[in-house]
């Protein structure tokens, strides 16, 4: 990344981070987007913004330090199931391809049908997956709000597909 | 023959959709069409999967660097689908040509101001370095984006990108990374009505989405990378294309009633 490398080095990014977390002590406002190490928003948590250099500063830092750690490992959860579905369907997807190329017959073709069926299924419910996995850890992060809006684009969701309008 | 041209195609459109946040249903269904005369009916299905396998693809690199914006992606979200189902009850009310019309307009607008005219704001320094505005805009742009998603077969990407972008202050980057987080979503839930009708060919399907895994994967690596004033030119040719297929439909529904 040539023009913001922060964002991918990892380096730089918890230099950015120091900087920013004095921003965000300043303005409390700006704490809702900053970053986790270095990246956009993602799942980090809204802070209280406690100035530095009062008593209990420290011990604000560590219960904020804790929450940027758990929203890393939410962001790596929702990376992992799209990661995880995309691979595997693709894999399938490919092992059709190759089955194509031998020498067809009855099981080839069931075979070829059962790997693409299973493999679009996957990478349709690959979405909907993260956006429960995104609910729900917003939800055990104790933000409702995001955790209700989740909920309620699933449910949005279902009753189009269930009614058949295209959404 | 066919299908490595196929994973090629599909390669092409994961790599522009992953880096412009647009899914690549724009360059896939006139591909489909002009170049391997696949009927429409066919061509939208197949380009509406290969927009949830990009989404899929690039959103897990970009969620891993921390560059979507889940909290913004999932407001957005629920005001997209929300105008995508009300596109949908009201799509018998209007005529999808007028529609057609106006966002092709809309959106050669928009691109011409991208190429043409210099951004008076600054893109921030960092990813981080911004708080998204103006909420009431981007949640009824959303809306609107969802609605003409559902009347006109168009991904959201080509209006969220700029709203984001433009309209809520948003790093393009970011604003490009969340919209291929968020138009997963909604393209699972446009092919799930296409299947259930029975119009989804998984024979076409396999090596276009092979492709489009492969190049969103190499799109969500590059665009950290790519300048981001590179990413808005490219954006903006994209725009004037979606303008030009808009303003087509647009007129060959609109030209036969004028003409009478």
């Amino acid at each position: 990344m040539a023009e913001h490398p922060e964002v991918s080095e990892p380096e730089e990014a918890r230099a950015a981070c120091a900087s920013v977390s004095v921003v965000t002590a300043e303005h409390p406002a700006v704490a809702r987007n900053v970053a986790v190490t270095g990246g956009a928003a993602s799942l980090t948590p809204p802070m209280d913004g406690a100035p530095m250099g009062q008593p209990g500063a420290g011990a604000a830092a560590q219960v904020r330090h804790h929450h940027r750690e758990r929203a890393v490992v939410g962001d790596r959860w929702i990376a992992r199931v799209l990661r995880v579905g995309a691979v595997v369907s693709g894999g399938m997807f490919v092992l059709s391809l190759g089955l194509e190329a031998m020498p067809q017959s009855e099981r080839v073709h069931v075979a070829i049908d059962l790997l693409r069926k299973g493999a679009a299924s996957l990478l349709l419910v690959t979405p909907v997956a993260r956006l429960a996995v995104a609910g729900t850890l917003l939800g055990l992060r104790g933000e409702w709000r995001y955790m209700a809006m989740a909920a309620g684009v699933l449910g949005l969701l279902a009753i189009a597909v269930g009614t058949g309008i295209q959404a | 023959m066919t299908v490595l041209l196929l994973i090629a195609v599909g390669a092409l459109a994961g790599t522009l959709g992953a880096l412009l946040g647009i899914g690549g249903g724009i360059v896939l269904v006139p591909a489909l069409v002009l170049g391997f005369d696949i009927p429409v009916e066919q061509a939208i299905p197949a380009s509406l999967m290969c927009v949830v396998a990009s989404s899929c693809s690039a959103a897990a690199g970009y969620v891993h660097k921390h560059l979507s914006d889940i909290r913004l992606g999932l407001s957005l979200e629920l005001a997209t689908v929300m105008g995508a189902i009300a596109g949908g009850m009201v799509a018998a009310m209007v005529a999808p040509a007028m529609v057609a019309v106006v966002f092709g307009l809309f959106t050669l607008y928009v691109a011409l101001q991208m190429l043409l005219l210099r951004s008076p704001r600054q893109e921030p320094a960092a990813m981080d370095d911004y708080v998204p505005a103006n909420y009431p805009l981007g949640i009824s742009g959303s809306f609107v984006a969802g609605g003409l998603s559902s009347l006109l077969g168009v991904g959201g990407g080509p209006l969220k990108v700029p709203l984001m972008a433009y309209g809520m202050h948003v790093p393009f980057k970011v604003a490009s990374a969340t919209s291929n987080l968020m138009i997963g979503v909604t393209g699972a839930a446009s092919v799930a009505a296409y299947a259930l009708r029975g119009h989804l060919k998984l024979a076409l399907v396999s090596p276009l989405v092979v492709g489009v895994l492969g190049g969103a994967y190499v799109g969500s690596r590059l665009m950290p990378r790519v300048p981001t004033a590179v990413l808005k030119r490219l954006f903006a040719v994209v725009l004037l294309v979606v303008a030009g297929q808009m303003l087509w439909k647009g007129g060959e529904g609109l030209w036969p009633s004028i003409l009478k």
